[in-house]
């Protein structure tokens, strides 16, 4: 089981999020957005993978991924949107994302989308 | 010239009758003096010259009349070449005025607003040019104003839909989490949230067609085919949709034959398609309802068949059945959760894959829905890399 730290500026969500994968028995951290994202990296705790929504306020899901990939972190992301697709997202096609989580989240695809990332 | 000519004429004709009636006169006189015997030989021989006299001037008129005709003819001649020269020129001064506009209307007409004509020519062509141009300012105007209302429009749906969708997942996701625990609910509980998760998926159903909609009006609806298995997306959508055929005691059986080859299709799509079919069968069909995906290579095109024994779709209706807002008997009367545009959005989605859709029923035994959706060409051909697995089941086929 993995350590996955997720990222969303709502509270509800991430309530959602914490416990639907600690029930499949990974280890969950939180951020409130992508500023968070890489403080809580910047201070040493280090999960397996990031699951990162695309928008949020200070900065973005995208901008702080990118941030991490180019100061050299590899570990496995997945964008969280309420797009129905990559093209709506904008997301970048430059940018290594190893794959997309729709709002409402199917969260039976997801997890196992993760147990296959982590493992 | 013509109208000189024939004044001339008039005045010598008044000269010939004064002159002829002088001679008359002069004649008369002397034959006066022959019959009193005063006028003796000299009365006699004026009487002789009279009469040549006025043969002369006979002849002199005809002559002149001639001239005069010929002067007549020749003036009108010239004036009648003179007005040809000044029509055509005329009309060729309005002819350059005239086409351009004609061709500037074709411009505009076939949507180039921004077309405009020089104004020239004819103070006449030219109101029309400058009225032209006026109309093509307006129109151009007009659609600069819609394109715009139709971009807040779309901005507006694209932010609603969006919007909507984080405190739906939050709904949705926490009713699902109840239902992870459904044992320690009571039926009533359970039912309850059974409610809420279905209205929860008519609502993304809803914003999902919305947002379809949108893109297909705005020509925006896009579909990146690359090569797909037809096995594993269909295996897929059957999966998803178990829970819901379940609780109706229904049954969905797969009939997919092994090495069906590769499809060019977006997945995503196709599975949406796929669960729009499906939830059709099951919303509109009874209890115990069963409910067959069949697939097959059909020359160049892979069929994607989805059947119920449900109570089948009048012919008036299944006409119609691919049209916006065209909803079955029974998603009017019973708990069906359609919009009434998951079937027209499949079509618009078949169409772009460039493939088709039909629709065939029974009252009383059932429908079917055959998609057929084109076989993605030969990695060898399509130059992309293709994945190993998507090779071996082409090189299978």
């Amino acid at each position: 089981m993995a350590t996955v730290l997720v990222a969303d500026d709502s509270e509800t969500i991430l309530l959602l999020m914490r416990t639907r994968l600690e029930m499949a028995g990974h280890t969950v951290q939180t951020a409130s957005d992508g500023q968070e994202v890489l403080d809580h990296i910047a201070a040493g705790t280090v999960p397996d993978m990031l699951l990162l929504d695309a928008m949020m306020p200070r900065k973005s899901g995208i901008d702080a991924l990118r941030e991490l990939r180019n100061a050299g972190w590899e570990m496995p992301a997945l964008i969280v949107s309420a797009h129905q697709n990559r093209d709506d997202a904008n997301a970048p096609t430059d940018l290594e994302i190893e794959g997309y989580v729709t709002k409402p989240i199917d969260f039976d695809r997801m997890l196992e989308k993760i147990a296959e990332l982590t493992s | 010239m013509a109208v000189i000519g024939v004044g001339r004429f008039v005045q010598q004709r008044q000269d010939f009758e004064d002159q002829i009636a002088r001679s008359y006169q002069v004649e008369m006189q002397a034959r006066v003096e022959v019959a009193r015997g005063t006028g003796g030989q000299g009365a006699r021989g004026t009487v002789a010259q009279q009469a040549e006299r006025r043969s002369e001037l006979r002849d002199e008129i005809s002559a002149d009349t001639r001239d005069t005709a010929l002067l007549v003819a020749a003036g009108l001649l010239a004036g009648l070449t003179g007005a040809l020269l000044l029509f055509s020129g005329l009309i060729s001064s309005m002819r350059r005025p005239l086409e351009e506009l004609v061709d500037a209307a074709g411009q505009l007409a076939a949507g180039d607003r921004s077309t405009r004509v020089e104004v020239g020519g004819l103070s006449e062509t030219a109101t029309l040019g400058a009225a032209f141009n006026e109309m093509a300012a307006e129109l151009e105007q007009e659609e600069s104003r819609r394109e715009q209302l139709d971009r807040l429009k779309d901005e507006f749906v694209l932010t609603a839909s969006h919007e909507l969708r984080s405190p739906l997942t939050s709904v949705q996701g926490f009713a699902e989490l109840l239902m992870l625990d459904r044992d320690s609910l009571t039926p009533r509980q359970q039912e309850t949230v059974e409610i809420i998760l279905d209205n929860c998926r008519h609502l993304v159903r809803l914003l999902n067609d919305l947002l379809d909609l949108t893109r297909s009006d705005a020509g925006r609806l896009q579909v990146r085919p690359q090569p797909t298995e037809v096995a594993p997306l269909i295996e897929d959508v059957v999966r998803t949709m178990r829970a819901q055929t379940e609780t109706d005691n229904q049954t969905i059986t797969e009939d997919i034959p092994p090495n069906l080859p590769l499809i060019n299709v977006e997945p995503d799509r196709i599975r949406q398609i796929l669960v729009n079919l499906l939830t059709n069968a099951h919303e509109y069909s009874p209890e115990g309802a069963s409910i067959w995906v069949a697939a097959r290579a059909v020359g160049a095109e892979v069929e994607i068949n989805v059947s119920d024994n449900g109570p089948g779709i009048p012919a008036d209706q299944l006409e119609r059945i691919f049209e916006r807002f065209t909803r079955g008997e029974a998603g009017l009367t019973q708990r069906v959760g359609g919009t009434g545009l998951g079937l027209a959005i499949s079509k618009s989605l078949v169409e772009l894959h460039g493939g088709s859709i039909v629709a065939e029923s029974t009252v009383g035994q059932g429908s079917t829905f055959r998609v057929r959706l084109p076989i993605a060409p030969p990695p060898a051909l399509s130059g992309d890399g293709a994945d190993g697995q998507g090779r071996t089941a082409a090189e299978a086929s």
